[in-house]
């Protein structure tokens, strides 16, 4: 319990400002909208725009006219920013101990390293919530600024349920990034790599449909969005996979973090 | 049962050297001193007793069980880093709480005692501390929860003589009230004042373990000769000679064995002058850590 409340602690400026940030994209995203959704010319204007710009700009298939498109489009962001956060508290909840060499302190306290871990997880855990409700009450508030249309507040629910999913895979990539690296100066650079590198490949398999296996390596790809915004929800299977994949790598996270030859 | 037990601990960093076969026993209420140069192995033997690295083979126990699978056990240890690092941002105070926090006991009074002791301000950042000033907090922190078994890692290193020996009080009464104290220190004149019983390591290896009262005094002399002619090296070649010294008709060396053996020798010179004392333990130091050629 007293590392729980020291690690909340120790992150707290870095959440209140995570969460600022996230709500100011929220924000200024939402509020680009009404240039989208004037309709007449603009509305032509994005429908030439040849597929693969589309892709990149992350329209994909969804109608940014409409409210739920657009959000669906900036969600994508909002996941990006969220996902960066998750990965670098996951190996920076490991790391961090042994990069500030505050491990001596620790490590040498009557508590074994599974109980050290399980307090830096649900401190991960309750961090990783609450930015996804800062998202969720941002996206709610901004979003029914903007709409002149229904109400999407079941769509934002379920896209943020899988943003949360996505937050605890890359949280737990992260954590078994640091338990398994053996410097802690260098995990935090390469989970940011290797989350860019997710994000890379979800691009590419936006631009063609002949990579679509390539999708099983990134989270971002995961959840179909469209079938949030044709109001199908989340993919139970998926959904289960996910939380599958959670567990697994928080399996191999204490299993590592066991046998770390931990540097000081 | 002793309270420290390591039986043929060996750690290799890859091909590079860590620490081969180390055997140590440290008894209930003893002070242990454990000594050798810079990048001798003391770190990492205590590293691994603490459980931070696991072995290569060899095992590790405190009060008779492994910190890795007892972590429970090290409740009854304090341990003070030979660097000392805390987390960003927290008062002394706030630190020594959390320390605290682990032991399941009421260690405030305990605290504001030895901090007074220490002359140690509570209410300050430790960012701003100096070096020495986070050192008193770390003595404190590992002094806090009465400990039974004390593990100091270089533990004087910044501190003023002034509190050095305030320090060293402190350690000595605790030590009164049963606890055991294992030290490691490349400095022999603090082991000298303190330990009753020393270890020497060198690279990585425990060359030597003794009582401290053998160590001084009886077993090594250090002879001084001056003759008229001079000395031939041969007729010095004997057991227990070390650390030989030879100067034209002067000759200086470290002796343990048989003073027959080596005073019969030694009539054998036109002697001027001799001398034999007991040599510090810098000497006999020197003598363990001269590298042979």
């Amino acid at each position: 319990m007293n590392i729980f409340r020291r690690e909340l602690r120790a992150y707290r400026r870095g959440l209140i400002i995570w969460s600022v940030c996230l709500f100011l994209l929220v924000v200024s995203g939402m509020s680009k909208y009404s240039a989208y959704s004037a309709g007449g010319a603009s509305s032509e204007v994005f429908d030439a725009l040849p597929q693969t710009m589309k892709a990149l700009l992350g329209f994909g298939s969804f109608d940014v006219t409409q409210i739920s498109g657009y959000f669906a489009m900036l969600f994508l962001y909002i996941e990006l920013t969220v996902a960066i956060h998750a990965v670098l508290l996951g190996s920076g909840i490991i790391a961090k101990e042994e990069r500030d060499k505050t491990v001596e302190f620790l490590i040498v306290k009557p508590v074994s390293r599974g109980t050290i871990l399980t307090a830096k997880l649900l401190a991960a855990l309750v961090q990783a919530i609450l930015l996804n409700l800062v998202t969720l009450v941002s996206s709610l508030v901004m979003v029914s600024a903007y709409n002149q249309g229904e109400a999407i507040t079941e769509e934002i629910l379920q896209f943020m349920a899988s943003l949360l999913l996505v937050q605890l895979i890359f949280l737990s990539l992260g954590t078994v990034l640091s338990a398994l690296l053996k410097r802690p100066k260098t995990s935090g650079s390469i989970a940011t790599g290797v989350l860019l590198g997710c994000f890379v490949i979800s691009k590419i398999t936006d631009l063609t449909d002949q990579l679509n296996a390539l999708n099983v390596l990134t989270p971002f790809k995961y959840f179909s969005y469209a079938r949030i915004v044709n109001g199908e929800g989340l993919h139970a299977g998926i959904t289960a996979l996910s939380l599958l994949l959670v567990a697994g790598l928080v399996v191999f996270t204490y299993a590592a973090y066991r046998k770390r030859e931990l540097n000081v | 049962m002793s309270v420290i037990e390591l039986r043929n601990l060996t750690k290799r960093y890859g091909k590079a050297r860590g620490i081969s076969d180390v055997n140590l026993q440290v008894e209930e209420g003893e002070i242990f001193g454990f000594i050798g140069p810079n990048g001798a192995g003391k770190s990492t033997t205590i590293r691994t007793l603490l459980g931070l690295i696991s072995p290569t083979s060899g095992s590790a126990t405190l009060f008779g069980k492994s910190c890795t699978t007892h972590p429970e056990i090290r409740k009854e240890l304090g341990y003070l880093p030979s660097e000392v690092f805390y987390y960003d941002g927290m008062r002394v105070m706030d630190l020594l709480q959390y320390s605290a926090s682990f032991y399941k006991k009421d260690c405030t009074k305990r605290i504001q005692e030895l901090a007074e002791r220490m002359d140690l301000d509570l209410k300050k950042k430790i960012d701003d501390l100096s070096f020495g000033n986070k050192k008193k907090v770390g003595i404190v922190q590992g002094l806090l929860h009465e400990p039974k078994l004390i593990l100091l890692d270089e533990p004087t290193s910044g501190l003023d003589p002034l509190m050095q020996q305030t320090f060293f009080e402190l350690i000595a009464e605790e030590n009164r009230k049963g606890a055991t104290v294992f030290f490691s220190s490349h400095i022999l004149s603090e082991v000298q004042k303190m330990c009753s019983r020393v270890a020497f390591i060198k690279e990585g290896r425990i060359i030597k373990q003794e009582k401290m009262s053998d160590l001084q005094d009886n077993n090594y002399k250090k002879v001084s000769l001056e003759a008229k002619s001079a000395i031939d090296p041969a007729a010095l070649d004997l057991d227990g000679v070390s650390n030989l010294e030879l100067k034209g008709t002067s000759a200086s060396f470290i002796f343990k064995g048989s003073l027959n053996a080596m005073l019969q020798r030694i009539t054998a010179f036109q002697l001027t002058n001799i001398s034999i004392v007991e040599p510090d333990l810098e000497e006999i130091f020197l003598h363990y850590y001269v590298k042979e050629d």
